[in-house]
């Protein structure tokens, strides 16, 4: 998605995040035991599978909710779940795959310039927040489309949102406003 | 059996093996059986370990004796370098010569490394002495080759050879030492230009097929003589070889573990290597591990069941020691989740104990009340945080994966058949996105056929 202006800005999706439930109770240890690529934490109830193919890593509870990070795509996301499950199902549990939904998607995105982060602190009072002690970028919180916007000084910005067609319009929506605290030549 | 120089591995079986029929040997009485039985099994177990392994016994026995021991005449005194050229061994790497020492009153002796690779000349007149004690003369020159059998190993070993004798003499017995890493500790007595006689020298050469020494003329032995001292150094260790010092000077091990995998080991204490059949030295490993009091019982229970069967005489006692663990072990409630909801998908296996039924009753008592809820609830739960088409998308997309076989298959399915484990006990298992990296210990490591036996592991791997 591009902004206003004519250059294309380069949205790399880094992770997406999504659950979804296999409709059956789940025996951790059994799976723990016989499941390739599993670590098991019985300290916190789940255990975690890593598969290769979509690279994502899911935490299964034994209530038979899942939730699968560390995909690139929302169809990577859901490929990786259905693959979850039936792997599952290999591992002799009876399970439905239901209730698939996208949680969060993290994408970073690079300005070709620097930016002031004060000035657009200044700019943006109530929806932007900035507190260099506690962490070095102006987070920019848009309401109504539930997106977050972390701007670095670098002109680094990274977007979270539910899905990813928030990210992009965030990213379009907070552009212009990064222009105009732009400082001059990125470094 | 215990050689003197059989190797720790070799050593620390044995020993279990005897400390387990000693034990035994009471029970056995207790029980009517003849004190045959017990040693049949004993002979039987050696046996079979021996042939799993025996490639490491005789191995050890080679590489701390040597192949062997030639014994000059007397009369050989004067053709030093004569006999220093003729016994030159056209080694690929290694040129090794042995001056001779000789003294007029002494036969003159010394040992071959067994990491020379053959043929080897012999010259006539020599006495040759196996590691067995066989004694060989030879009345005509001969070269001695290796058998067809031969390893691989023995031509990549690189020692130092370092000959011992009794008066320094000056002559050509240069040792090329040609090490491409120099291992921890060298012999600290023996630096390349000086030589010491030890009064009981240690003879330690890397391994040798001992069946090839036999290769000369069998002719009736001669006399013994005093053993000159050969000392090497322990040998380089090459990547897979592992040979072990005498010294037992810690090794560093790389290998290869699982495919997708770079794992790098380095093994302190009591390690060495054997070959085994993958099965057998599980075996041994169970035995290892399983606590020997356990076994004995075990092993106590299994004759009385099958005390005719001599063969598998090992193998119930076993069966029983893996059932009875794997029955403990199901035995264990799970008790994440809402107590024990799993229905009919995984049945409870084995049977149960008193202290489980507590357990077993709150989860029942639980399932009881929630068994009418239980479908309902999901489903009022899965269309109450969904939109309303959920149910609709759920029936289209339950469907897809019930019957979709193509919905994945693993990638890499037999990943976890191979045959290289590793049975131990664990210090720290560390993860970081896929770096793992582990702290093992007290374990025994069955790589490529052959046993290692470590008390600290360290392990790093990607995933």
């Amino acid at each position: 998605m591009d902004s206003s202006n004519d250059e294309a800005l380069d949205i790399i999706i880094t992770n997406v995040v999504a659950t979804f439930r296999v409709r059956c109770h789940l025996n951790l240890r059994t799976i723990a035991l016989e499941g390739n690529n599993v670590i098991y934490k019985p300290d916190c109830g789940k255990v975690l599978m890593k598969l290769r193919k979509p690279k994502i890593t899911a935490s299964i509870w034994s209530s038979g909710k899942i939730i699968c990070t560390g995909a690139t795509s929302e169809d990577d996301a859901k490929l990786g779940a259905r693959r979850l499950a039936r792997v599952l199902q290999k591992l002799g549990f009876r399970v439905r795959f239901s209730a698939f939904k996208v949680v969060n998607v993290l994408a970073v995105c690079s300005m070709p310039f620097s930016i002031a982060l004060i000035d657009f602190t200044v700019n943006n009072r109530p929806i932007a927040s900035y507190e260099p002690e506690l962490h070095p970028a102006a987070t920019y919180r848009i309401k109504h489309i539930k997106a977050t916007v972390q701007v670095f000084s670098t002109g680094s910005i990274t977007v979270t949102g539910p899905n990813v067609q928030t990210v992009a319009t965030a990213v379009e929506q907070v552009y212009p406003l990064l222009f105009e605290c732009r400082k001059p030549l990125r470094k | 059996m215990l050689n003197n120089n059989t190797g720790p591995v070799a050593k620390l079986y044995l020993s279990i093996i005897d400390d387990v029929i000693e034990s035994m040997r009471e029970l056995f009485l207790d029980e009517g059986l003849e004190d045959r039985v017990l040693d049949d099994l004993r002979h039987l177990w050696e046996a079979k370990m021996m042939q799993s392994k025996a490639m490491e016994d005789f191995r050890k026995n080679n590489m701390n004796s040597s192949n062997f021991v030639l014994q000059l005449p007397a009369s050989y005194s004067r053709t030093d370098q004569e006999l220093t050229a003729s016994v030159v061994i056209p080694a690929s790497h290694n040129i090794h010569s042995f001056p001779m020492k000789t003294n007029s009153e002494t036969i003159a002796t010394f040992s071959l490394p067994a990491g020379l690779s053959y043929p080897v000349q012999i010259p006539a007149g020599v006495t040759l002495q196996t590691a067995s004690g066989q004694l060989y003369k030879v009345n005509v020159p001969v070269v001695v080759t290796q058998a067809p059998a031969g390893q691989p190993l023995i031509s990549r070993t690189m020692q130092r050879v370092f000959v011992g004798r009794e008066a320094p003499a000056p002559q050509s017995y240069a040792v090329p030492p040609k090490t491409t890493r120099p291992q921890g500790v060298d012999p600290p007595s023996v630096p390349a230009s000086s030589l010491q006689l030890p009064p009981h020298s240690q003879v330690d050469i890397p391994p040798c097929q001992e069946k090839s020494v036999p290769q000369p003329p069998q002719v009736p032995a001669a006399e013994p003589s005093q053993l000159q001292g050969v000392r090497s150094p322990e040998p380089n260790i090459n990547l897979e070889e592992n040979e072990q010092s005498p010294q037992r000077e810690p090794v560093n091990l790389s290998m290869n573990a699982s495919p997708c995998s770079q794992l790098l080991e380095q093994i302190s204490s009591e390690e060495a290597l054997s070959q085994t059949a993958q099965f057998k030295s599980r075996d041994i490993d169970d035995i290892l591990k399983e606590v020997i009091e356990e076994e004995r019982e075990k092993a106590e229970r299994a004759r009385n069941l099958a005390p005719a069967k001599n063969d598998n005489q090992s193998d119930p006692v076993l069966g029983l020691d893996l059932d009875f663990n794997y029955n403990e072990l199901s035995d264990i409630v799970q008790l994440d989740g809402p107590a024990g909801n799993s229905d009919m998908e995984e049945e409870e296996g084995g049977p149960m104990e008193e202290n489980d039924f507590l357990g077993l009753i709150n989860a029942e008592a639980i399932k009881a009340l929630q068994e009418g809820e239980g479908s309902s609830d999901g489903n009022s739960v899965s269309s109450s945080s969904d939109s309303e088409g959920v149910d609709l998308a759920e029936a289209v997309e339950e469907d897809p994966l019930n019957s979709g076989d193509d919905v994945h298959e693993q990638d890499i399915p037999d990943l976890f058949d191979t045959d290289n484990v590793i049975v131990c006990q664990y210090d720290k298992i560390h993860r970081s996105k896929n770096r793992w990296k582990f702290h093992l210990k007290d374990g025994v490591m069955c790589y490529g056929g052959r046993d290692y036996v470590f008390s600290k592991a360290v392990g790093e791997a990607e995933w």
